[in-house]
């Protein structure tokens, strides 16, 4: 199937983040508690409009896609996470940006919340 | 950036964490300092850098309240009340002495709004209901929080945000504590002077009414 055009795909941000926790957390675990909570405080309809995908995480630090205008929702989503398959943890937003390379070198190498936003 | 504070923050020996541990990921998240704000039944000194010396008094009669506010005021730089009973959330906001009603859940109204402004009691928006509840309590909880900064706004109660934190993983950033007063309508530039502005007034007011020489507000003996 053909892509779909630049222009026509939906506009994202990418959120850095970082989990702090008792034991090392595995990625489809982190996933699962991620979507749960987010269905959870925005429902079906609200968690499907923002368009989450995982696209790194390493365990401790990874960076997660989100719908342009869904940040202040996805962050919400992210705070009430409080346990991921049965360890305490806690998920503090290190930084937003637009494309995944900035982000990158913006936030996860190191942190500068003066630079964060937000939206 | 503004300063942000966090004012209902629990440590050992209520909770597990000690305090210093708390300051360090409460300095990571971007927060100036925290307030360590123990229960009076499990109170213990504490002090340090980053840490603002609280506590939180639990009475569950009126005269119970009075005297350990009493006994409290002059040892902290933040005192708050742990409400959620009619009665004790009344008594709170009559009190000029009290500086936050913590979590005073459904039961305020327009008369405890008048009483909270004319005595400078702010009123606390605890988002650990928001994190750990599920369903139909969170559900409760919001529509609590909707109502009550309804009201705040009307009659101008100075209002605080906190995470209630018990542990070192309940902590959360400024920012996710913004997003999360966003749910149940609280604006951006709200949300900001719930967390850097009011914290810092009760802070400044309450330590220069600690000096030696202070009579009342703009009388010092010099």
């Amino acid at each position: 199937m053909k892509n779909i055009p630049s222009s026509m795909r939906e506009r994202k941000r990418y959120i850095a983040f970082e989990v702090l926790s008792a034991e090392k957390i595995d990625r489809s675990e982190l996933i699962n508690e991620l979507w749960s909570s987010a269905s959870s405080l925005l429902g079906d309809v609200g968690a499907s409009s923002c368009n989450l995908w995982v696209l790194d995480f390493d365990g401790r630090r990874g960076i997660l896609r989100c719908a342009h205008d869904k940040t202040a929702m996805v962050r919400a989503a992210l705070a009430t996470i409080n346990r991921v398959h049965g360890t305490r943890a806690g998920i503090r937003v290190l930084g937003t940006s637009g494309t995944v390379k900035s982000v990158t070198e913006k936030f996860m190498r190191q942190v500068d919340y003066s630079k964060d936003t937000i939206n | 950036m503004p300063n942000y504070y966090d004012l209902n923050v629990h440590s050992s020996p209520e909770c597990e964490d000690p305090p210093e541990r708390l300051v360090s990921v409460a300095k990571r998240c971007g927060y100036t300092a925290i307030a360590i704000t123990n229960h009076s039944n499990l109170w213990g000194e504490v002090t340090g850098e980053g840490v603002i010396s609280g506590i939180e008094i639990v009475a569950d009669k009126i005269s119970g309240l009075r005297k350990q506010i009493g006994i409290y005021r002059p040892k902290v730089d933040v005192l708050l009340v742990h409400g959620g009973d009619p009665k004790i959330n009344r008594a709170a906001v009559e009190n000029s002495e009290v500086d936050i009603l913590a979590h005073p859940s459904h039961y305020f109204n327009h008369i405890l709004a008048k009483f909270a402004a004319e005595n400078e009691v702010a009123i606390e928006f605890n988002l650990d209901e928001i994190i750990y509840a599920r369903g139909v309590p969170r559900v409760r909880a919001l529509s609590a929080f909707q109502r009550n900064l309804k009201i705040a706004r009307k009659f101008d109660v100075s209002m605080t945000i906190t995470s209630g934190a018990r542990s070192q993983y309940d902590l959360r950033a400024p920012r996710e504590l913004i997003a999360l007063a966003g749910l149940f309508g609280m604006s951006e530039i709200e949300a900001v002077g719930a967390l850097s502005e009011t914290p810092w007034n009760i802070i400044t007011r309450n330590r220069k009414k600690k000096r030696p020489g202070y009579v009342m507000d703009g009388v010092e003996l010099l």
